[in-house]
């Protein structure tokens, strides 16, 4: 197409948005508050993703070895596992350092360990193993179980389970509820591009005598609505986007190792902003795809 | 050149708008189409434009087969035929110019292209002085001169005028019918329905006269031959 042609395609499409300012009004806005809801949930999902692959590297077999064991027999035994490539790491946790990190976690309360140096440590060595895939823990933790040196095993009772269900559960309701939001919004854009079409019900009329052909008499109406849509990401994207940074200062603090995980400012904005926006114009062309065909006989 | 060949019209509610219509047009020539209203004159006119299709029957125009083309080549063949309406069809908020300029920017002619032919054709049409004039500032002989120069700015083969002297008192009439004329003598075929005896008696054409959905009459330098 011609650049000439795609200039007055768009010079069309604004002035009928500005001819009918109030249906553009409603339809922005209502592609507005589809946007809006979908953006907060584009951030929670985000950040279910983050932190449910954040726990995933947490995610971790403690095995207690058998009180009594050789140091070659549990550099053996930790040769062993390590071959099974459903794991992904196995380290050696001797029982003083173990103490050490259970006096750090416990923090000031760690006066209730003193006197347990040494001999009288009552903690396991362990080994510390991750898997490769923490959907599959389960299997894994059977199989290290049944080894004789080992006294114990503990993975954390499905608590990564259900944080994957949640998220994916999340994700469904999120897909379910958007598309509703979509189908509404497409509709509102399809009757303002009606409007335009009855509007200019006599030049299209006249287009179609003189030969015009069909993509010349359908594109203002796209680009009308894919504007529509653009226009109507702009203001999610900036509320979404501001209460975002809102919740990361209060939340952590600005801090990237407070104890809540949140992803972090600069790539979940652009994410957020260009996939809402994709979705503004996917609606907004979608809307004027139905009024086209429903009212234009090309 | 313009061929039917047992052309039925049937609408969707029973109507029987032409019957078996023959009949033969060739390039160049200046005909009149007349009969009494009902008769199927409206419906003959819009099929040589592809407003509406043949029920059976075959169309041709220039060779080609119109109720076999595809639905998105129509605009194509459209560029071939020029129409005028009795009610000008032309758009209020456009000047004269730009009520031209707009056939030719429909069909994406290059802009240069434009303002040296819309302006060529407004001469023609004997409103060089008038072309940055709203229709409404129009009389109406005017606004209909406005709208041949739109039908005929894009060179089509085909002129087809669906009663274009209708609204027009005798004065304006005649200026359209000598504006016709003279298009027609530069080569382009002029179909014309029309009610208005005086012009069909006295500028003397082809005339084919429609009853009841047939060609009851066609003849060279006819008369119109109804008493309206």
């Amino acid at each position: 197409m011609k650049i000439d042609t795609m200039f007055r395609h768009a010079r069309e499409a604004f002035k009928s948005l500005k001819r009918n300012t109030w249906m553009t009004f409603a339809a922005v806005s209502a592609v507005a508050v589809t946007l809006l809801i979908f953006g907060f949930f584009l951030v929670f999902a985000f950040n279910i993703n983050y932190l449910s692959k954040e726990l995933d590297q947490q995610v971790a077999i403690r095995a207690s070895i058998v009180p009594g064991a050789s140091a070659d027999d549990i550099e053996q035994l930790q040769k062993q596992i390590e071959q099974n490539p459903e794991v992904k790491s196995v380290t050696f946790i001797p029982k003083a350092q173990g103490l050490q990190q259970l006096k750090a976690q416990l923090g000031e309360d760690s006066k209730i360990l003193e006197g347990l140096e040494g001999e009288e440590n009552p903690l396991p060595d362990t080994l510390v193993i991750v898997p490769q895939n923490p959907q599959r823990i389960e299997e894994l933790a059977n199989k290290v179980k049944a080894h004789n040196l080992i006294e114990q095993e503990d993975h954390g009772d499905g608590v990564t389970d259900k944080l994957l269900d949640f998220s994916s559960l999340v994700r469904n309701v999120v897909l379910v509820f958007g598309l509703g939001l979509a189908v509404l919004a497409a509709f509102l854009i399809s009757n303002t591009i009606k409007l335009t079409i009855f509007a200019r019900r006599r030049e299209i009329e006249i287009m179609r005598l003189v030969g015009a052909s069909n993509w010349f008499i359908r594109w203002p109406f796209f680009i009308e609505g894919a504007f529509i849509g653009m226009l109507g990401a702009v203001f999610p994207v900036i509320i979404v986007l501001a209460f975002y940074k809102a919740a990361l200062n209060v939340l952590t603090d600005g801090s990237q190792y407070s104890f809540i995980k949140m992803l972090p400012m600069m790539p979940l904005s652009l994410y957020v902003a260009a996939l809402t926006t994709f979705l503004g114009v996917l609606i907004g062309i979608w809307g004027s795809v139905i009024s086209i065909r429903r009212f234009l006989r090309v | 050149m313009i061929e039917m060949h047992d052309v039925w019209k049937v609408y969707p509610n029973g109507v029987e708008a032409l019957r078996g219509i023959d009949v033969r047009i060739d390039q160049g020539e200046f005909c009149y189409v007349v009969g009494p209203s009902g008769a199927g004159k409206s419906t003959f006119i819009k099929l040589m434009y592809r407003e509406e299709k043949p029920s059976s029957g075959v169309i041709l125009i220039n060779g080609v087969n119109v109720k076999r083309v595809r639905d998105w080549k129509i605009p194509y063949l459209r560029r071939k035929i020029g129409v005028v309406f009795q009610d000008y069809k032309l758009l209020p908020h456009l000047t004269a110019y730009e009520n031209v300029a707009f056939a030719m920017e429909a069909i994406e002619a290059p802009r240069r292209k434009i303002r040296s032919r819309v302006q060529e054709v407004l001469e023609l049409v004997g409103l060089a002085d008038r072309m940055n004039a709203l229709p409404s500032q129009l009389s109406g002989g005017e606004q209909q001169r406005v709208s041949i120069a739109r039908a005929i700015v894009n060179n089509p083969g085909f002129l087809i005028a669906d009663e274009p002297t209708g609204n027009l008192d005798p004065e304006n009439s005649w200026d359209i019918m000598y504006l016709l004329e003279e298009i027609n003598a530069r080569g382009t075929t002029v179909v014309m329905a029309t009610h208005n005896k005086e012009i069909v008696n006295t500028m003397r054409k082809r005339v084919i006269a429609i009853e009841n959905g047939v060609i009851v009459r066609d003849e060279d330098q006819g008369e119109y031959g109804y008493e309206d």
